[in-house]
């Protein structure tokens, strides 16, 4: 009897210290606060939403019902013209090259970083193959880790996010110092926009809301 | 003939008519010079850093990051393993990476760690490159190079001997391994000018008989003994990453914030600055705000001082009256003398606005390192001058209308 307490102890010490080395990472979540992303080089811009949901449809479960998958696909359809989303200045003279449209929702993970793998193929062709493997590697790792222990945070993790990537190249990217988001009206949902933005010239945050719906950029590319 | 009346009489009520000009330009210059330093602090805070594209640190907020790793304010909540490290610059997007070690202090001054490459990396003010005046590089393990800043104030020389403290405010200080100052940086008007540069080597050396942060009593490995350990160091404070292309930055980002071995933060320097600089913004607007509640304040202390000279001046009012000049003419002059007034305070806290930078200018650089643009006037200033004319024009008004009365009852006699 004595023994079994021991070993019972002894079990539940050894499984609290294989809990404790694993990592356990969640990445914040934040309704009505979007995130964009913007790099400038050479002739090409690229920009990079990653949209919490309910700022978009309004729920952040995964699309069951008919009627949710209907406004999933609704809404993915608004990102696929960029305009309802976001305008340059048309003196930047901008061509879209590349966009990808996705909704990661719950576990679908994968999807996400398929489209990033292709997109950093279409970036650096070559050397970016290598790191992408690695790349991939640990994530599934981070799942298998998910998927084993964590099954009531993976629940909570299952937030839908919309995530959209443009590239473009432009005649006169120095000629862009507007970027316009008609974002805030197309999803009136939408809170604030978290934009970070870098170029030659250096780096810069902004916060965008549906009141000032637009940010300056005159002398920063 | 309107225009010599008026400063004419203008000239006549010298004392009164200066004292308001006085207070006047005092408030204008109040309002210019916290709109100046706002400018001027914002720059500087800028150029604090350029040409490094992503910071990275122990998971921290960014702006906490950013303060740490380059305004040397706080602490670092956590460390970063050096094997982290190497994983993050051996990615193919890094062009290159400074490590920084933080955490130990020289007489008030923060100490840190990094190597060489440090000097020729770090950027500021769009790209320049810091200088060195004195001296050279660290050589040896226990030189050590100074900011600028240091060796003035602290009166430091090539060759002047110091020790490192540990921790910031401590009394243990690594006494048993003394320094020699082998190089002193030009002023950079950045934090790194109070900043005691040593080699990451060296960071480890002084820690080599340390443990938890007490010396192990009794335990001192004598120097040439430390000299022949390999001092590679096990963790690091931050470090600052270049990559190849603009365009990979924020895979990267996500990449390092998403590692699963360790938690880290990577941040975009000029957004963190911009993000803080938001939170400053409020502070700064206050400024702001009180600035033009006192020149509104002296705009009706003019009114005031306009009214109370009308009775005085009533007999001067009858003066022209009799001389032909209608209670229009008596209205236009009162504006006029208004915007005398205005236009001269606004030259005069021009002067003293340009007099007093100058002065102050050097002791601002000196204890905020804050670098001020005594240059000329922003665009903005002219509005804020335009709007300035006028509302004193509108002010200037009421005592104008209230001459107006006066001089329509009074006609050539006073009736007092």
């Amino acid at each position: 009897m004595k023994k079994s307490i021991y070993y019972s102890l002894l079990m539940s010490a050894m499984m609290s210290v294989a809990a404790a080395e694993e990592t356990r990472q969640v990445d914040k979540h934040e309704h009505g606060v979007g995130e964009l992303n913007i790099a400038v080089e050479g002739s090409a811009i690229n920009l990079e939403f990653m949209i919490p949901g309910a700022d978009i449809v309004g729920f952040e479960y995964e699309a069951k019902s008919d009627s949710d998958i209907a406004l999933v696909n609704t809404a993915l359809s608004k990102f696929q013209d960029f305009e309802n989303i976001f305008t340059l200045s048309s003196s930047g003279n901008c061509n879209l090259v590349d966009a990808e449209i996705d909704i990661n929702q719950g576990d679908e993970h994968e999807d996400e970083h398929d489209h990033e793998d292709e997109r950093d193929h279409e970036d650096e062709r070559d050397h970016e193959d290598e790191h992408d493997h690695e790349d991939e590697h640990e994530h599934e790792d981070e799942h298998e880790h998910e998927d084993e222990h964590d099954h009531d945070e993976h629940e909570e993790e299952a937030h839908n996010e919309f995530v959209a990537h443009y590239s473009f190249t432009c005649g006169n990217v120095k000629e862009i110092d507007r970027i316009d988001f008609p974002y805030f009206t197309t999803f009136p949902n939408s809170g604030e926009l978290e934009i970070q933005f870098v170029s030659e010239v250096g780096s810069t945050s902004f916060e965008v809301e549906g009141d000032k719906p637009f940010i300056d950029l005159k002398g920063k590319i | 003939m309107l225009l010599k009346l008026s400063l004419s009489s203008l000239y006549a009520r010298l004392v009164t008519v200066g004292m308001t000009v006085i207070a006047i330009s005092f408030s204008l210059m109040l309002y210019m010079s916290v709109e100046k330093l706002r400018t001027s602090a914002y720059t500087s805070f800028t150029d604090t850093i350029s040409q490094t594209d992503l910071i990275i640190g122990a998971r921290a907020s960014s702006v906490q990051l950013m303060l740490y790793s380059v305004f040397r304010i706080g602490n670092a909540t956590n460390n970063i393993t050096w094997e982290s490290y190497l994983d993050v610059v051996n990615k193919e997007e890094v062009d290159w990476a400074v490590p920084i070690s933080l955490g130990d202090s020289h007489k008030g001054f923060r100490v840190m760690g990094t190597n060489k490459d440090f000097f020729a990396r770090y950027k500021y003010r769009g790209g320049q490159s810091i200088n060195i005046d004195k001296g050279y590089l660290f050589e040896d393990l226990y030189d050590v190079v100074l900011g600028a800043g240091v060796a003035e104030k602290l009166g430091y020389a090539i060759d002047t001997p110091l020790i490192v403290a540990h921790g910031l405010q401590s009394f243990s200080e690594h006494d048993d391994q003394p320094f020699r100052v082998s190089g002193i940086l030009e002023k950079t008007g950045t934090p790194v000018d109070n900043t005691v540069i040593v080699s990451l080597a060296a960071i480890e050396a002084i820690h080599v008989d340390w443990s938890t942060g007490a010396k192990i009593p009794g335990q001192e490995t004598p120097i040439e003994e430390i000299r022949k350990m390999d001092l590679t160091p096990e963790n690091i404070t931050a470090a600052l990453i270049g990559v190849k292309s603009k365009l990979t930055i924020f895979n990267l980002q996500r990449w390092i914030n998403e590692y699963p071995e360790e938690a880290m933060t990577a941040i975009l320097p000029g957004a963190a600055l911009q993000e803080l600089w938001r939170v400053v913004g409020v502070v700064e607007n206050l400024l702001l705000g009180i600035s033009i509640v006192v020149i509104f304040t002296t705009l009706i202390g003019m009114t005031a001082i306009m009214f109370s000279s009308l009775s005085e001046r009533r007999r001067e009012m009858a003066i022209w009256r009799a001389m032909g000049a209608s209670p229009r003419t008596v209205v236009g002059l009162l504006m006029l003398e208004a915007i005398f007034i205005s236009v001269l305070s606004i030259l005069l806290s021009v002067i003293l606005l340009f007099f007093s930078l100058s002065i102050l200018q050097p002791w601002i650089d000196y204890n905020y390192g804050i670098l001020v643009n005594v240059e000329m006037l922003s665009l903005r200033d002219m509005y804020v001058f335009m709007t300035f004319i006028f509302a004193s024009i509108l002010v200037s008004l009421l005592p104008a209308i209230r001459a107006y009365w006066f001089s329509i009852n009074d006609g050539m006699t006073i009736k007092i």
